[in-house]
């Protein structure tokens, strides 16, 4: 990597964040003084698949779908350590092969335990 | 590295003997495993001192990391020992307990043994996640709940202090390695002022995870309401851990010149504050272990004595002080779990007699508190006395001074326990000392007394 870097380096980011925050400013006007003004009831209601809103959204819900929602997250993000490894699945050879299959090893033992421990019967 | 693969492997089989419903073997599963991997760390043991970095520079197990491996592995050991039946009464997840238990030290030996700030920060994540848990695990008990969030909470804010503080370094020096990091202040004319906001942040998320005062809000309720068996792994072990991460990166990365003429004083400045707020808080303390909670705030200002006057010899003092801390907080939180159990408070007055009904667990009390104090003759006085003198040796009298003066606080709130076992008559039945407390207590008695008549043996070894 170059061995400095001077502030006038991080100007194009700066325009990034100009551009971005400009083309929404921009069109959130541009529609607000452009667009007719029709307002009815209908349209100022919540808006769900068309379905009317019935009660308040938060609700008590069952301690179960936390414990299947985090266990989906920790094994989802068990995946995003496997792309770096099959792009580089060549360089890395038998090794790598070994050593991710010690990692899905040892995520398949935790997988064993959250059956037995009887994690996901949803009874 | 195998000592962590070996610890690792350990906790998982732990966690499959308890879904197999093998409660009788977890305690000696885990202990001989703890010797398995004991043996392992020796064996990195480098008389020559030149080892290398390994997995491509993110670890360096040289032989500073085998001593405080060892001390933190000893420690769970005799902790570990001090758990049967504990677990069982809390609830029927014992298993889970020992895993969790064991993962955080996995985690503290990747900070005793981390060459790369990347492994500091998941080695520091490990732990505190763990840690996180295992206050809590008295799931209805309003105190443990409490502290498991305030933990929670604080330990998380600490933690992103720390990774902002590692970043700004990254920032201004280009890599995470320590030694590249060493580089790059040696080499450049002049240091860019994010390095110095990088060195401030990583010294709050430290001391945070230390305790250090103003940054210890959360240490008295925690330790409080943890239950005490966890509450002597995080104040001994994991103190020990995050001062030996704090040594590391100091002594091999920011130890040049101009630098310590920025950090000194902010470190004297948070060793003051340590002692002063550790020592008079602790004075006013009805119950013991919250006396025990204030008083390790005010360790953690001795221990960062070392730092200060940062030399070669820095390694010795703090291990020598985290060893003679570590041993007399495992006696007196072993009398403290005695006490709790059989008499359900543990109020200063609770203390009263125990010396004619139970001579040995008030003796070995009372010397586990001589040496907190710092009385000579045993290992707390040679561990005060090579903090004093490398503080000496910088010329910083002043705060020596003050040091001594909170030591003699330290004196006074120490023995009062002392006193109202011996000095103050109380009717009361001898209490039921198990075999497993009365190992720890005996040889946790003996290793303080000989570190404090021959410290050589310990204090030449790093």
């Amino acid at each position: 990597m170059e061995a400095q870097s001077t502030p006038v380096s991080y100007l194009p980011i700066i325009f990034q964040m100009i551009v971005a925050l400009g083309f929404v400013v921009t069109t959130m006007i541009a529609t607000h003084l452009l667009g007719p003004k029709r307002k009815t009831k209908d349209k100022l209601t919540p808006f769900e698949s068309g379905i009317e809103v019935i009660g308040n959204a938060r609700q008590p819900f069952s301690i179960k779908y936390f414990l299947v929602a985090i266990l989906f997250v920790l094994f989802d993000i068990e995946v995003i350590f496997m792309y770096p490894w099959a792009v580089n699945f060549r360089e890395m050879g038998m090794e790598g092969l070994i050593e991710m299959f010690i990692f899905m090893g040892t995520l398949l033992l935790g997988f064993i335990y959250i059956i037995k421990k009887k994690a996901l019967d949803w009874e | 590295m195998d000592v962590i693969i070996t610890i690792s492997l350990l906790a998982i089989l732990v966690l499959y003997l308890g879904l197999f419903k093998a409660a009788k073997a977890l305690l000696p599963v885990t202990l001989v495993g703890l010797l398995v991997a004991l043996g392992l760390t020796f064996n990195h043991w480098d008389l020559a001192n030149n080892t290398k970095s390994i997995f491509s520079g993110m670890l360096l197990f040289n032989n500073f990391s085998v001593a405080f491996s060892a001390l933190a592995i000893i420690s769970t050991f005799l902790i570990l020992m001090l758990s049967k039946d504990y677990f069982e009464r809390i609830s029927a997840n014992v298993a889970e307990y020992y895993t969790i238990i064991l993962f955080a030290l996995t985690g503290i030996i990747i900070i005793a043994s981390y060459h790369n700030l990347s492994m500091l920060f998941i080695g520091i994540e490990i732990m505190s996640v763990s840690l996180y848990i295992l206050t809590g695990i008295k799931k209805r008990d309003y105190a443990s709940n409490e502290a498991a969030l305030k933990y929670f909470l604080m330990g998380a804010f600490s933690t992103g202090f720390l990774l902002f503080g590692i970043t700004l370094l990254y920032g201004a020096s280009g890599s995470f390695d320590l030694t590249e990091i060493r580089n790059y202040v040696a080499s450049s004319e002049e240091i860019s002022p994010i390095f110095y906001a990088g060195i401030l942040l990583s010294i709050i998320g430290l001391c945070f995870k230390a305790g250090a005062a103003p940054f210890h809000f959360w240490t008295p309720d925690v330790y409080e309401g943890a239950p005490t068996l966890i509450t002597a792994f995080m104040s001994t072990v994991v103190k020990t851990a995050v001062f030996a991460a704090f040594l590391r990166l100091f002594y091999i990365s920011l130890s040049s010149v101009t630098l310590q003429e920025f950090w000194v004083p902010v470190l004297v400045v948070l060793a003051s504050l340590s002692l002063l707020i550790g020592n008079i808080t602790a004075v006013y303390q009805q119950h013991f272990k919250r006396m025990l909670a204030y008083s390790s705030i005010s360790h953690v200002g001795y221990l960062l004595f070392a730092l200060i006057a940062l030399s070669s010899a820095s390694d010795s003092a703090v291990f020598l002080y985290a060893a003679a801390y570590t041993i007399a907080s495992i006696i007196a939180f072993a009398a403290l779990m005695v006490v709790q159990k059989q008499v359900g408070n543990d109020s200063f007055d609770n203390f009263n007699g125990l010396g004619r009904k139970n001579p040995l667990l008030a003796l070995t009390l009372t010397i586990s508190m001589l040496s907190l104090a710092g009385i000579p003759l045993t290992a707390g006085f040679i561990g005060k006395f090579m903090m004093f003198t490398g503080a000496l040796s910088t010329y910083h009298t002043a705060l020596t001074v003050f040091a001594v003066l909170n030591a003699i606080v330290g004196v006074f709130y120490y023995l009062r326990v002392v006193v109202a076992m011996y000095f103050k008559d109380a009717e009361r039945n001898e209490l039921a000392v198990p075999v497993y407390f009365k190992i720890v207590l005996v040889v946790s008695t003996l290793a303080t007394i000989i570190i404090g008549v021959y410290p050589g043996f310990i204090a030449d070894l790093i």
